[in-house]
């Protein structure tokens, strides 16, 4: 009986080592037939703190984020003395309310939002509300708490803009749908798709150099004028808090 | 003040359409566009109140909603007194069923009637320059208006008249 259970667990399948070792080669015949793939991403994930590239990019785009804002800011105080002695309208302005968009039209007939500031907090009817992105509309109207804003998208609005790469200036007017429409008197101007749109240097409703829109179709020459669709860069259907900008025109 | 309430219960009705009209839900709208608000409650009210009741509260709505709107050069009020009086003409129906579809019907063909209005106005300002370009945003405004209305006036105005209704019955 004592016998025949020691034969019994003489047998190899009744080692514990011999099954380890079983599984070692099998893994290693996985290994081989994947070609080491397991190794590699193993190897992957083990070595990522050390490559080279990943942390000399972190440290060249830092260094190109700090020499863009250096530029920007040379730039910007280059163009406020340039401004002044030409004598032109002041395009920094210090005073900004922020305030939430508390009722919105955007589609329909009427294309308005109202916001939670009004002439208690200084706002004027003729200050430019902007919104991440940039140009939302003018202030149309204050009470006491609220002002409402006309939208560039209304059929109210007529705004003189400025075409920056071709050097020109055209009307921006409202057509009641969400893309208003930019028309340029002058039958040769060579307006593309992908054109910047941009507040008019030489608008008395608007301070220059915001950004509006980009050219987004361009509709057939008409009577010596031509006129394109123009996407926002900001949206009013989805925006939330604006900026409403004071300047003295 | 539960009587009160029952009294002037159109009153306080009135009150909240211009509420409504800025709250502009947009979950219940459809491409951007709302449902036309203020015919919902006109026309229970003109149905019950007769025509000149329509027409004077047609004009009070078409005042205080351009008071809200900002465009100066556009007026809903002609559309609203239109409305009014037309709504005065009909007679209140005893057939639940059919005057739930009815509701639909007229005010859908309420907001076709305002929204053309207000579209002849701007086509007949901008005539000069380029009015073409308004033509397909405006008809699609139109559009969307009478489909919406249509589609919750059944809801809305039948419960309306009924509240209307026995507010009435009570005074009296």
């Amino acid at each position: 009986m004592l016998d025949v259970r020691r034969i019994s667990t003489s047998r190899w399948w009744h080692k514990k080592k011999s099954w380890f070792f079983l599984g070692i080669f099998v893994f290693l015949v996985f290994v081989r037939i994947s070609k080491g793939s397991f190794y590699k991403d193993f190897y992957y994930f083990i070595s990522k703190p050390f490559w080279p590239g990943q942390f000399q990019k972190e440290v060249i785009l830092k260094s190109i984020d700090q020499e863009s804002l250096i530029k920007l800011n040379l730039l910007k105080k280059d163009n406020r003395r340039l401004r002044e002695i030409l004598s032109l309208q002041e395009s920094s302005s210090k005073d900004k309310i922020s305030a939430a968009v508390i009722s919105r039209k955007t589609g329909g007939w009427w294309r308005q939002i109202i916001l939670n500031k009004g002439s208690k907090d200084g706002v004027e009817i003729g200050n430019i509300v902007l919104g991440p992105g940039g140009l939302l509309g003018r202030v149309n109207d204050t009470s006491l708490f609220t002002s409402s804003v006309t939208l560039i998208t209304s059929p109210e609005s007529k705004l003189g803009v400025w075409v920056d790469r071709i050097q020109i200036n055209g009307l921006l007017v409202g057509l009641g749908d969400d893309f208003p429409s930019l028309i340029l008197y002058s039958q040769d101007a060579d307006i593309k798709v992908g054109d910047f749109v941009s507040s008019s240097p030489a608008s008395t409703l608007l301070p220059p150099n915001i950004p509006i829109g980009i050219v987004h179709s361009i509709d057939k020459t008409l009577k010596s004028r031509k006129t394109a669709k123009i996407l926002l860069l900001a949206k009013p259907q989805v925006i939330d808090w604006v900026q409403i900008l004071k300047v003295n025109i | 003040m539960n009587k009160l309430f029952t009294k002037k219960s159109s009153i306080i009705c009135f009150i909240f359409i211009p509420i409504i009209f800025l709250w502009h839900p947009n979950w219940i709208g459809f491409l951007g566009v709302q449902p036309y608000w203020p015919l919902f409650w006109l026309l229970p009210w003109s149905m019950i109140n007769g025509s000149i009741n329509g027409l004077i509260f047609g004009l009070f709505l078409g005042l205080i909603l351009d008071s809200l709107t900002l465009d100066n050069n556009f007026t809903q009020i002609p559309g609203l007194i239109l409305c009014g009086i037309l709504f005065g003409r009909i007679k209140l129906h005893s057939h639940i069923l059919v005057g739930h579809f009815r509701h639909g019907l007229i005010c859908s063909f309420g907001s076709f009637l305002c929204g053309t209005l207000y579209f002849l106005q701007i086509l007949f300002k901008n005539f000069s320059d380029g009015s073409f370009l308004l033509f397909i945003p405006s008809l699609k405004n139109i559009l969307a208006e009478v489909f919406l209305t249509g589609l919750f006036a059944p809801f809305i105005c039948s419960q309306l008249l009924m509240i209307f209704k026995f507010s009435k019955r009570k005074l009296q």
